[in-house]
């Protein structure tokens, strides 16, 4: 795979195939053998008269297949449907509770004096709503606004500068762990290396 | 000015593999969201409580949540806190818990499987999967990973639902890292310490600030640093992270420091030139 940084070449190829291949297959077997197998078919299996409900459920998943036949694709987004409303159920407290109310909580910081800590406070606060009143495009950017929407654009740009550097460890934290596999796993016992 | 591509690669890859041949053993500063996870394990958690591991990362963020899963589990293990182990991550989640524990157990003999640790395999629909856990957590996982009833295992006796542990540990990719923190703790009030990926570390910041995590192992600098922890409070793991040939992310991140600089000297150097090629111009005029 790595041989593609010298230029694309045939075995590169034949190795993304394979690689692609081999996820694809991996992640057909996963399913089949960790969701459908024990959560769909052994309880149908073992216990019908208990898990009959099961039943709706494989159909529901069966129904969205029907979007590939162009006459019936329409019933596919009942399933769909379904799909979609039952996370919105599930996700809307999560959210809130989970989400909304402890960040808008924490942004709640005392401004009075009480040492370094107000510094902080107050560039937090200020952070969170120059950035909010950037995204609030109801209004043109201008005057006031446009200018409390351009230290929003700085807070958004230091913060993106953050995680392009936390991206670029993550990656780099990839690359070290295949060189580690060919060094120690691969080289080493090739050339009989001994640290 | 063109540099090939090819060069910047070269550099790369001998900044990468010239320190995992000599190893040169970089200092490891700590940061608070490690400190933090560090001191709610060490200082807040008795010998015999429980804590949940789950691994929920597969093989394609293994450099970065392995050494991470090792580092809490060697704490857990030297402390005597039994460790309940799951895995919500369906691609290679279950195969990752079952090596780490495995490499990570052998280095504790004493401890006996079923009664210091368990192993309760992968279950589908993570979200779903957690929020069953705080009814029942044997209807989730009615066996263990060797189809084992988990009333027949000491350690679950005692463990219905998070109220029965102290802690939870999710090394995560993704989003499930995320559900941990807002739906485990926002609902059901357990402790959670998440271990991301650094492509995801950001944005857990925003959690632990909100105090719905009790702490943050960031990418390899985390793992790095919670290693650091672990052995300067247990020395006799010192001579586990010392053993050669063993990857752990204090030596990778000595790799990430060079290849750091690498990647720093060619922005300078690219800057230079650029600024140089500018003003030529107006020398001309």
């Amino acid at each position: 795979m790595l041989s593609f940084l010298y230029k694309d070449n045939p075995f590169f190829r034949l190795a993304e195939s394979f690689f692609a291949g081999l996820s694809l297959g991996y992640y057909i077997g996963i399913v089949m053998n960790q969701t459908l197998k024990p959560n769909l078919v052994l309880p149908l299996i073992h216990d019908f008269q208990a898990n009959w409900h099961l039943v709706f459920a494989a159909g529901l998943g069966v129904i969205l297949y029907f979007r590939y036949i162009k006459r019936v694709a329409w019933v596919s987004r009942w399933a769909l449907a379904v799909y979609v409303g039952y996370y919105v159920g599930v996700n809307m407290m999560q959210k809130l509770h989970g989400e909304v109310i402890p960040q808008v909580g924490d942004t709640m910081l005392s401004l009075s004096y009480h040492g370094i800590g107000t510094l902080w406070n107050l560039v937090m606060v200020i952070g969170v709503l120059s950035v909010l009143i950037y995204f609030y495009f109801s209004t043109e950017h201008k005057g006031v606004i446009g200018g409390i929407s351009r230290i929003g654009i700085w807070f958004l740009m230091i913060s993106f500068g953050a995680a392009f550097g936390y991206t670029v460890m993550g990656r780099v934290s990839l690359l070290i762990g295949r060189m580690v596999f060919l060094v120690n796993e691969w080289a080493r016992p090739l050339i009989g290396l001994i640290t | 000015m063109q540099i090939d591509r090819r060069i910047i690669y070269l550099f790369v890859a001998i900044g990468t593999i010239l320190p995992i041949i000599f190893v040169i053993g970089l200092p490891v500063s700590i940061t608070p969201p490690v400190q933090m996870a560090f001191d709610r394990i060490e200082n807040q958690l008795q010998k015999g409580d429980i804590a949940l591991v789950s691994f929920d990362y597969g093989p394609s963020s293994a450099p970065e949540n392995a050494p991470m899963a090792d580092a809490i589990l060697r704490h857990c293990f030297s402390k005597g806190i039994k460790v309940v182990v799951i895995a919500l991550y369906p691609l290679g989640g279950l195969s990752e818990a079952v090596n780490e524990v495995n490499k990570v157990v052998a280095e504790f003999p004493e401890l006996k499987y079923g009664v210091d640790y368990v192993n309760l395999g992968y279950k589908d629909g993570a979200q779903a999967a957690m929020k069953k856990m705080a009814e029942n957590i044997h209807e989730v996982f009615p066996t263990d990973v060797n189809g084992t009833p988990l009333d027949e295992l000491p350690i679950m006796k005692n463990i219905r639902t998070y109220r029965d542990m102290k802690l939870v540990v999710s090394l995560a990719t993704g989003i499930i890292g995320e559900w941990w923190a807002n739906l485990v703790n926002a609902q059901f009030g357990i402790p959670v310490i998440v271990g991301p990926t650094a492509v995801s570390a950001p944005k857990y910041y925003a959690y632990l600030e909100a105090k719905q995590m009790a702490g943050l192992l960031g990418g390899l600098k985390g793992a790095s640093e919670y290693e650091r922890l672990v052995v300067n409070s247990y020395p006799k793991l010192a001579e586990v992270y010392a053993t050669p040939g063993l990857y752990t992310a204090t030596k990778g991140m000595d790799v990430q420091s060079i290849v750091h600089l690498i990647m720093i000297a060619f922005i300078v150097f690219g800057n230079i030139v650029y600024f140089t090629s500018k003003r030529k111009p107006r020398k001309a005029s």
